[in-house]
């Protein structure tokens, strides 16, 4: 029971921090290299926010949260906006730098020390019991939740919301998309926000549930698999492969040994590289493009 | 006579800084009517669609002379979303539907500036009425389409921008005859409608002339020859090199000579 528990934790994890690249590749095919980044950059705008709002944990992870749509539309719109129409390896080039970048001033203005927003706002994270004897705390249930809320919202705007309908138009042919009105830029930046929120999400519930360092990046590193075992370019596919690789990566370490938990998403990648190298869900053609 | 709707008036487009495609191009289109614009592959007409549309600087082109008013306004060099949201929407060639979004989607997905969410849903029904065969198959993947059936989905989608005026990028390419004379009538019924007006690139002048207002000719990046429906349909060059008729001397095969005579007898603009 435990290790199920275990397996659903870190794949919601995964998953939510995968549909971020999801997205952006979706609808302007940039890999966006600085998606751990940026989803440490959420976790430590609690921190930064549980100081401002000293005493009200709710309005502080608002805050946060909305800080960080408002990061994604900004990096869009300073940095990645001039890059579109330009080669897609400039742009991930680009997010490359902009990684080193964040992770540098995350480094100088909140130290690289292990830090625990949770304390600083005050609030605890309980242990439930749940039957069959399995625990969760209060913040990985909270991430499991948000994730499949996440994936169901994003789901429905896809498929029936006018701009998810316009951001898949504007993946499929940008030109077309631009010609029947759509503003290329807007949607891109949307995306970002998107994107960057889902992400920030998963850096939030993280970092309130065990704390957060300079190397929860290499988290998203790990799920970065978990999209590309699923098709960089499913939202669906996102979804199973952080299953796939988070069962792989949590029996391994049960049974096998815990010192494999770093290599075992990239196990899981190699192997499916071999078999379906355009993913479970993704799209053969895509392969030309990547 | 009041100012036409788009007005494109001695425009040159240069791709990548040094070839030049399209030169001295001039040509007007009212309000409410068809024209054409004819010509062989590389005579420059996509050239010049592509530049009333805004699709140029994808490709490394500008247009460097001339100007193209619409509706008063300036559209040389502009960005292709504010052209279309300004009303003029193109049809493109190839690639002129989402693949992977259904019919109804298609048609959702364009962005119409100036109409109300709840207009919307009216002005759909309205366009499936012109192309019942859409209705029909609204469910379908938009990549699963026919060839005709994709070129009435793109004129659809295009039509819910609510343009003013429609660029259509060789309506009649890869389809049936009886297809394309189908889709041809259908386009005067929108434009009565609608009244819209339309800018037809063809390089079928047969088609074409079945319908359009006023047709030029261009050839080697320039307009060679214009006039109404009637004057081209007459033309003698036109019927030997675009309707494919024999010459009226008893129908035999021009020789080298005459062909020359045609090209000196064309008209150059600019």
């Amino acid at each position: 029971m435990q290790l199920l528990i275990n397996i659903v934790v870190l794949a919601s994890i995964y998953a939510l921090i995968a549909c971020g690249y999801v997205l952006i590749y979706r609808v302007s095919r940039v890999l966006n290299l600085a998606h751990g980044e940026l989803m440490m950059f959420g976790a430590y705008l609690v921190l930064a926010c549980s100081s401002l709002f000293a005493g009200h944990p709710v309005m502080a992870l608002c805050a946060a949260v909305i800080l960080s749509i408002v990061t994604g539309a900004l990096v869009y719109i300073f940095l990645m906006r001039k890059m579109t129409g330009e080669m897609v390896l400039a742009a991930i080039l680009t997010t490359v730098a902009l990684g080193i970048l964040v992770r540098g001033v995350v480094v100088l203005v909140w130290s690289s020390q292990q830090q625990y927003p949770a304390q600083a706002l005050g609030i605890s994270n309980p242990t439930f019991t749940l039957p069959g004897d399995g625990h969760i705390s209060l913040w990985s249930l909270v991430l499991v939740l948000t994730n499949l809320a996440a994936y169901g919202a994003l789901f429905g705007f896809l498929r029936f919301g006018r701009w998810g309908m316009r951001m898949r138009a504007a993946g499929q042919n940008p030109l077309l998309a631009a010609q029947r009105g759509i503003n290329l830029h807007g949607v891109y930046a949307l995306a970002w926000s998107l994107s960057t929120l889902t992400g920030a999400l998963a850096g939030i519930l993280m970092a309130l549930d065990s704390g957060v360092t300079g190397s929860m990046p290499v988290i998203a590193l790990k799920a970065f698999p978990a999209a590309l075992v699923g098709g960089l370019d499913s939202l669906g596919g996102a979804l199973i492969g952080a299953l796939i690789v988070a069962g792989a990566e949590v029996l391994l370490i049960y049974y096998v040994d815990p010192l494999l938990s770093d290599v075992v998403p990239f196990l899981v990648l190699v192997a499916m590289l071999f078999v379906r190298p355009w993913g479970l869900f993704g799209t053969r053609e895509e392969l030309d493009r990547v | 006579m009041s100012a036409p709707l788009l007005q494109v008036e001695q425009i040159e487009v240069v791709y990548k800084r040094v070839i030049t495609a399209v030169q001295g191009v001039t040509l007007a289109v009212p309000q409410g009517q068809i024209v054409a614009l004819l010509g062989t592959n590389g005579a420059g007409k996509s050239t010049t669609l592509r530049a009333i549309s805004g699709f140029l600087g994808l490709d490394d082109a500008v247009v460097t002379e001339g100007s193209i008013t619409f509706d008063g306004a300036a559209l040389q060099n502009r960005p292709p979303h504010e052209i279309a949201g300004r009303g003029v929407v193109l049809v493109p060639e190839r690639e002129k539907v989402f693949p992977n979004l259904t019919v109804a989607e298609n048609l959702a997905a364009p962005v119409a500036r100036g109409t109300k969410a709840r207009d919307r849903r009216p002005h759909e029904e309205h366009i499936y009425h012109f192309f019942p065969r859409l209705a029909e198959l609204r469910d379908r993947t938009g990549g699963l389409l026919s060839g005709g059936e994709r070129q009435m989905l793109a004129i659809a989608s295009a039509l819910m921008c609510r343009p003013k005026l429609l660029l259509i990028d060789e309506l009649s390419l890869g389809l049936a005859p009886v297809v394309a004379g189908d889709l041809v009538r259908r386009l005067c019924a929108i434009r009565d409608e609608l009244g819209i007006a339309i800018l037809l690139v063809e390089q079928s002048a047969a088609v074409a002339l079945e319908i359009a207002d006023y047709a030029y000719v261009m050839e080697n990046g320039r307009i060679v020859l214009d006039g109404d429906r009637e004057r081209l349909k007459g033309h003698k060059d036109v019927q030997e090199f675009y309707l494919g008729k024999g010459s009226a001397e008893g129908g035999a095969r021009r020789s080298y000579r005459d062909i020359k005579q045609y090209r000196r007898s064309r008209r150059w603009y600019g």
